[in-house]
Order: structure tokens, then C-alpha cells, then sequence
């Protein structure tokens, strides 16, 4: 349990230093063309399609993150008002449904990148188009690794090895 | 059968399972049921989180963020402090118009309470306003503002409800500013009911705040002027926002230090995972349920049963309402919008008025009692019970609901500037 945190906490910070590079990368990116385009009547004829790919790695291992900052939007009406041990059951639940869930996911996605790969498509700098799209794979995969832990964690509290506090939830 | 896991996911749903969780597992479900490839779950996410205009969120996510890390709500506050002061309730209207304006800029995702009702608060009980009446304001005004460029919930809603973005910008500023006005009325009144003090109009604090304020005044220009003048699009005015949001607050300020950007881009991004990934997972259901003919069937079945359009618009407030208080404003918005599109067009409502009636219905639909999300954010920022704070925003809920009244029933508040 210990060096899963570790290799958590050090997971976090490689999606951290990710997400800003990235961010920033799609920030210049994206006001670099706009000069180009009202003053140099030019353009990056990859910048728009580089872009959008930003936005898509920058939206996937965001909610990869959230996952381990307990910051999914929920619903947390029933659970609320649930008291002790039930709470921890309840958490277990939900930890590994999302678990089960994000899996799936995981599957459906690497079966979408097979798909990909046939197609042989390609973007800017004729990168394959299906490098770009492992982002999603990557992403479930992850999510589903941090649900399986919070789970083993609710195991740990339920039978008595853990005390009775987990990371894994939070409102917005 | 699949009936059962339905209902059993809805369950987990009321349990606190992650909303994309649920969307995503009643996706698998149905996919599964009619026997289409899973893979085809993950085409929908892919194909929405490379939707071109897309890029608009992140960038304006992350210029939020930034001016509510830096001191813009404080010099925000000052300034409408020093134009406004004067007035009797001065301080709830600036209360009011910080929101708003905090709120549009930030995309109407529960920083408005978090970063200014912190500052608000005491000044407005320091300032003798009654606490009820202080508590309810600021809960409520969570959302305010949500109706104004360039926030969130607009863009979503013009992806989703396939309506020009330009239109829906234009159409929520007249309504938008229905609402804050008429609850500064009632702000007014209850303050020269309470005998609030007022403080006389200081020419010199008003230059001073200006001064203060000055780069970060011209925001809602650069953000409007560039895209109403067909120089910008959406898209644009969001770089360019980010950029400039960015430098004045690092460079010119000095209010954010270089080293916590990372933090700033990190914190914004997470939220915008959470939303991308509902967004991801709701247009793999609704793909799902617009092949499968839904809409439709709802359609008819609404057609049978109401005939007249007026009572079609209250029956679609109280869904919006409900939805609203239970799913939260981004998930309502991506699962709902496309089911009812169609109806609405039948009933004869324009796009762009039925985008403005949604948003005004969700905005109020956060503030609503029993589990409006605005509560229960405001409840643990102020440290006060949640029951309270339904006492306490009744009164603006009721003006709230009557303009809402208004929107729905007065299109002409919503496409007086469309075409």
C-alpha cells in the first residue's frame, strides 16, 4: 500500500508537469495563430489539428488526475447520511463499480486504437493518428488502477488495517 | 433484466458514484443490449474532445482560474464598492454584479462562492445587513452571471444544442441582466427596510479603484469586442483572454508568482477533465438514445398529451428545474439538451430562446433546495448548516423563478439582439 502512494504521488506529478507543458503548449500554439493570421495573413497549416489533440490529452489525463484528487462530480445524497461501517461499505461499492466501469472502458478503448491502427490514418507531421488517440487507453487505464487501489484501501478500513480515512472522495 | 441494471446504477448514482461513471455504465449497458461494438463509446469521446471549438474551454477555464487566484475579486469588489457604495443596499448590488460577472468568467463552476463569498460576507454583516438576508445572497448568487459570455455552460450548450455560439453569447445578456436587476430591486428595498447605513460617493477612492482595476477592465471588451466585431472566433477570444489574463496578472500585477502556474494549469485542467470526461461519456448515451429513435418517441408521447405550448413551457421548467437541483448543471445540460431539442421545435420555440430558458433553468435549478449543488458549496464555505441556507434563499429563489417567468414566456428578452 505504501509504495503504491509513492508511485501514485510520482504518477501525479509526471500528469502535473504534463498538464502544464501541454496547457501551454495549446496556449502558444493557438496565439501564435492568431498573430500569423491578422498580421502575416499566414498560418500553422498543422496548428488547428495540434491543437485540438492538445485539448484532447489535456482533457483525458485531467480526469485522470481528478480520480486521484477525489475530484469527480458526484452525487452525494444517500451516502451523506449513511453512519460507521456502512459508510465504508458504501464507499467500497462505488469504488468498485467505477473500478469495473473505467475497465471496460480501458478494453473499449484499446479495441477502438486496433480499429485506428487499420484505418492508418495520419495527422500534422505525419504522425499516426492513433499514437495521438493512446492518450485514451492510458487514461482509463490509470483510472481504473486508482479505483482498484481506493478499493483495496476500503478493504484495508473495513477489516481493521487501515484507520477510517480515504482520499478517494469529495463533492465537485 | 436490463431494466434491473438500470435501476441498480441509478442507485449507485444516489450512493456518490462519479456521474461520468454512471453515464458511462448505462452507455455500456445499452450498447451491449442492442449489440454494438463498445469501441464505439470511445468513437463518440474522441470525436467531442476534438469538436474544433472545444478548445474554448480549457483556455477559459484557465484564465478563470487565474484571476480567481490573483486579487481581481478584491479590486473587483473595490471598484463596484467605490461606483456603487452610495446607493442604498449599495453593497448587495456589488455583491450581485461581482458574482456575475466572476461567475461568466469563470464558467459558473463553484468558484464564485469559494473565492469571493469569503470576502462578501463579512463585509456585508460588517455593513449591518441582516445575516439571513446576506447568507441567501450570496448562496444564490453562485450562479449568477452563468447567462453572460463567455461562460461555460454557453458554450456547452451551443456544441451540444448545435445553435451558433455568437447568437447564444448576444441572446444571454438581456436576460442575464433581467435577473440582476430585479433582485437588486428586492436587495434595495430590504436594505432601506433594515436601515442600512450608507457611505457618501468619494471621487477620490473612485479614481484610485479604477486605476487599480485598469487591466483587468478591459477584459470583458476583449472577450465581446473581438468576436461581435467578426474579428475573433470563440475560439480566438479565448487564447487571446488566456494570454492576456496571464500576463497582467504575472507580469504587470505581480498578484500571481511564476512558480504556482503549474499549480493554477493543473487545478484548472482537472476541472476540465471532469467535464470533458461527463461530456465524453453523455454523447455516447445520447448518440445511443438518438438512434434508438427517443426523442422522438418523447416527442409524441408529450404531443398526445399537451397540446398547448404554454403549458409545454411550465412542464419544461419543472424538468430543467428538477434536473437542474439533482444532476448539476454539466450533466444536465449534455444528457438533456439533445433529448428535448426536437420537442422544442415542434412546440415552436426558437434555438436560441430554448438555450437561454435551459441555462436560466439550470442556474436556478443549483440554487434549489433540497440538493442545488450552490447550497451545499456555500454551506461549507460559510460553515453554516444547510437547512439554514434554504431558509435563507427562498426569497431570492421566488424572484428568481418570476424572472425565469418572464424568460420563458417573453422571448423577446432573449432575441431582441439575435439577427
Amino acid at each position: 500500500m505504501d509504495s503504491w502512494n509513492r508511485i501514485d504521488r510520482l504518477i501525479g506529478h509526471i500528469e502535473k508537469v504534463l498538464l502544464s507543458v501541454l496547457l501551454a503548449a495549446m496556449i502558444i500554439v493557438a496565439f501564435l495563430q492568431i498573430v500569423l493570421r491578422n498580421f502575416f495573413y499566414t498560418g500553422l497549416p498543422w496548428g488547428d489539428s495540434f491543437v485540438r489533440y492538445l485539448v484532447l490529452w489535456v482533457g483525458f489525463i485531467g480526469a485522470a488526475l481528478a480520480t486521484r484528487e477525489g475530484g469527480h462530480i458526484n452525487i452525494d445524497v444517500l451516502s451523506r447520511w449513511l453512519p460507521g461501517v456502512s459508510k465504508t461499505v458504501n464507499l467500497l461499492v462505488v469504488h468498485l463499480f467505477s473500478c469495473l466501469i473505467c475497465a471496460i472502458l480501458a478494453y473499449a478503448s484499446l479495441a477502438f486504437i486496433c480499429n485506428e491502427r487499420l484505418l492508418k490514418g495520419t495527422v500534422f507531421f505525419d504522425i499516426p493518428v492513433w499514437l495521438l488517440q493512446l492518450v485514451l487507453p492510458a487514461a482509463f487505464a490509470l483510472m481504473t488502477l486508482r479505483y482498484a487501489m481506493y478499493s483495496a484501501g476500503d478493504i484495508a478500513v473495513l477489516i481493521g488495517k487501515a484507520p477510517a480515512t480515504n482520499p478517494g472522495r469529495g463533492d465537485t | 433484466m436490463s431494466l434491473v441494471l438500470i435501476g441498480l446504477t441509478l442507485l449507485l448514482m444516489l450512493l456518490g458514484a462519479p456521474i461520468f461513471v454512471v453515464i458511462a455504465s448505462l452507455a455500456v449497458l445499452l450498447y451491449t443490449a442492442s449489440g454494438i461494438d463498445l469501441s464505439a463509446i470511445i468513437i463518440e469521446m474522441h470525436r467531442m474532445a476534438t469538436t474544433p471549438i472545444l478548445v474554448a474551454i480549457p483556455l477559459f477555464t484557465f484564465a478563470g482560474y487565474c484571476l480567481s487566484e490573483s486579487g481581481a475579486p478584491r479590486r473587483l469588489i473595490r471598484l463596484s464598492n467605490a461606483l456603487l457604495g452610495w446607493l442604498p443596499g449599495g453593497l448587495a448590488i456589488i455583491a450581485l454584479l461581482t458574482c456575475a460577472v466572476f461567475t461568466a468568467l469563470t464558467g459558473a463552476t463553484g468558484l464564485t462562492i469559494i473565492a469571493l463569498g469569503g470576502l462578501l460576507l463579512p463585509a456585508m454583516l460588517k455593513g449591518n445587513y441582516p445575516q439571513p438576508f446576506s447568507l441567501g445572497l450570496l448562496t444564490t448568487s453562485g450562479t449568477l452571471g452563468l447567462l453572460f459570455p463567455p461562460s461555460l455552460p454557453l458554450i456547452i450548450y451551443a456544441i451540444v444544442g448545435g445553435v451558433r455560439i455568437d447568437q447564444l453569447f448576444i441572446a444571454g445578456i438581456v436576460p442575464g441582466m433581467l435577473l440582476v436587476v430585479m433582485l437588486s430591486v428586492y436587495c434595495v428595498c430590504r436594505a432601506i427596510g433594515a436601515d442600512v447605513p450608507r457611505q457618501p460617493f468619494q471621487v477620490k477612492e473612485a479614481l484610485k479603484a479604477v486605476r487599480e482595476g485598469l487591466w483587468e477592465l478591459p477584459l470583458p471588451f476583449i472577450v465581446l469586442g473581438g468576436i461581435y466585431s467578426g474579428y475573433f472566433a470563440v475560439s480566438e477570444a479565448a487564447a487571446i483572454t488566456a494570454v492576456y489574463v496571464l500576463m497582467v496578472e504575472t507580469l504587470i500585477n505581480g498578484d500571481i508568482p511564476w512558480r504556482d502556474v503549474p499549480e493554477i494549469m493543473k487545478k484548472s485542467m482537472v476541472l476540465v477533465g471532469t467535464i470533458f470526461i461527463i461530456f465524453g461519456a453523455a454523447m455516447s448515451l445520447t448518440n445511443y438514445l438518438i438512434d434508438e429513435m427517443i426523442p422522438m418517441r418523447l416527442l409524441d408521447f408529450f404531443r398526445e398529451h399537451i397540446e398547448n405550448r404554454y403549458l409545454f413551457l411550465l412542464v419544461l421548467n419543472l424538468f430543467l428545474l428538477a434536473a437542474g437541483c439533482t444532476m448539476g448543471i454539466f450533466s444536465a445540460l449534455v444528457v438533456v439538451v439533445p433529448l428535448l431539442t426536437p420537442m422544442a421545435e415542434a412546440f415552436g420555440i426558437h434555438p436560441i430562446h430554448l438555450g437561454i430558458i435551459f441555462l436560466t433553468n439550470l442556474e436556478i435549478g443549483a440554487s434549489l433546495p433540497p440538493l442545488g449543488i450552490n447550497l451545499f458549496i456555500a454551506s461549507i464555505r460559510f460553515s453554516r448548516p444547510v437547512l439554514q441556507l434554504y431558509a435563507a434563499s427562498i426569497p431570492y429563489l421566488l424572484i428568481l423563478l418570476l424572472a425565469l417567468g418572464l424568460i420563458t414566456y417573453f422571448p423577446w428578452f432573449s432575441l431582441l439582439w439575435v439577427q
